[in-house]
């Protein structure tokens, strides 16, 4: 057996471009997706009935789906669908997106649960409207609470963003795979995209473990 | 937009053994990660000291590395460093296996950690030896605690076999991508394989939870 590790170097331009949109699609999917979070989780717990039953219905659904399939089916039904010819990485966006979307409602309607109806209570008590008490009152504490739940769905969308990687956009794991079949250089090219992700990834994990301990809940 | 469903029923036993693989990669990556995690979280919490900080950094790596670059470095990589030649199914276990039990050793290290000290300090005042506290006043609380956790990583394993399919594990999300091939009508498939996945899934999340509930008070202290 013999290793070449000179193979890594020589492609350094392709990884780091595709690192860059690893991350691009990481920051894109987080943007699009903790607002529409937010929009799903209100309409479950304050939407008209049929709303209610639209939100949970999305957000069993793909909560309970890999996403690897939701990947594959956007790249397939999306374009019928919609009509358009999205690029490989706009698809693989809009499936991240509708993937993390679901566990962010998910999220943020434990949140807003976790405040004790007492608080609310008090605060229609005082004089203050529903919509006052829940911006005031209710989301200030909700949204210091999911932080934590936040900042790990955050690696793990981090993650995740490898598996576009099969409808060929070209972000870290499909470039690595790309200069693997044209170099033969399997364990070097497999072994550095595993130590790029390492070393993207580990610091995120304890920045993750550091949030934890610092906004844990205790009543 | 014409939908036509009979590649399911053409494809019907193809498709069905595919769950079948997928539903057994689930269950013995799920069995083998549940007992490495008890192995690791007791080594963590009570083995020798200077092991302690490897399985801190082999779990911490875990959590940092997407489980697709953990399968295809098994499949491809690993047979060059060991120089054993392996199924795609077993490197799928293998691989799926070393990811999740670092999850399973969290969950099992957060449930005994759940147990106050107190209970452990009364217990040796009471004359019992470590492993015993361990196994009658630790684990029977922290196991009941540990069942939600232990549910949501099953349902993890369900969906993380389907990212097997890239190192070609004959699986659902294999046959699947097969089918959608040959046929050309990937809409019908995908669409059949998400209905399938979510049929897997649905009781496996709600089912925990609902037994959790009806057990739950056995967990208080």
């Amino acid at each position: 057996m013999t290793l070449d590790w000179s193979v890594v170097w020589q492609y350094r331009a392709a990884l780091a471009e595709g690192t860059a949109t690893t991350f691009l699609l990481t920051i894109a999917t987080m943007a699009i997706a903790l607002p529409c979070g937010i929009v799903v989780a209100g309409l479950r717990l304050y939407g008209a009935a049929p709303l209610r039953a639209l939100a949970t219905g999305y957000v069993e659904l793909f909560r309970n789906l890999p996403l690897i399939l939701v990947v594959y089916w956007a790249f397939y039904v999306l374009p019928i669908l919609t009509g358009l010819g999205l690029s490989a990485l706009a698809t693989g966006l809009a499936a991240l997106s509708l993937n993390v979307t679901a566990y962010n409602a998910e999220t943020f309607r434990a949140g807003i649960n976790s405040i004790r109806r007492g608080q609310v209570e008090a605060a229609l008590a005082l004089g203050m409207t529903r919509t006052q008490a829940l911006r005031r009152i209710v989301l200030p504490q909700a949204l210091r609470r999911v932080l934590p739940v936040l900042a790990s769905t955050w690696v793990s969308l981090f993650k995740d963003t490898s598996l576009v990687s099969v409808i060929a956009v070209t972000e870290l794991a499909y470039v690595s795979m790309q200069v693997r079949a044209q170099t033969f250089r399997v364990l070097e090219m497999l072994t550095a995209m595993a130590v790029i992700y390492w070393l993207l990834g580990y610091p995120q994990a304890k920045l993750v473990d550091w949030i934890q301990r610092r906004y844990a809940v205790s009543e | 937009m014409h939908l036509d469903y009979s590649v399911i029923t053409a494809n019907w036993r193809f498709l069905a053994d595919g769950v079948g693989i997928t539903v057994l990669l689930a269950l013995a990556s799920g069995a083998a990660s549940l007992i490495a995690g008890f192995v690791l979280a007791l080594l963590r919490l009570r083995g020798p000291r200077w092991l302690r900080p490897a399985i801190v950094f082999y779990i911490d790596s875990m959590r940092s590395i997407p489980v697709l670059v953990v399968l295809v470095w098994t499949f491809f990589a690993l047979p060059i460093v060991a120089g054993v030649t392996m199924s795609p199914f077993t490197a799928g276990l293998i691989g799926l296996t070393v990811h999740l039990a670092a999850y399973a050793a969290e969950i099992v290290r957060a449930g005994i950690e759940s147990v106050r000290p107190g209970q452990t300090r009364a217990a040796l005042a009471l004359g019992m030896s470590h492993p015993q506290i361990l196994r009658r006043v630790v684990l029977p609380q922290a196991l009941v605690r540990m069942l939600p956790a232990f549910g949501s990583l099953l349902s993890v394993t369900i969906k993380d076999t389907a990212i097997a399919s890239v190192i070609a594990v004959p699986e659902l999300m294999r046959r699947a991508e097969t089918v959608a091939g040959q046929s050309f009508q990937p809409i019908e498939v995908y669409t059949f394989a998400m209905l399938v996945y979510f049929v897997l899934l649905y009781p496996v999340t709600r089912g925990v939870d609902r037994f959790y509930r009806r057990v739950a008070h056995l967990g208080r202290s």
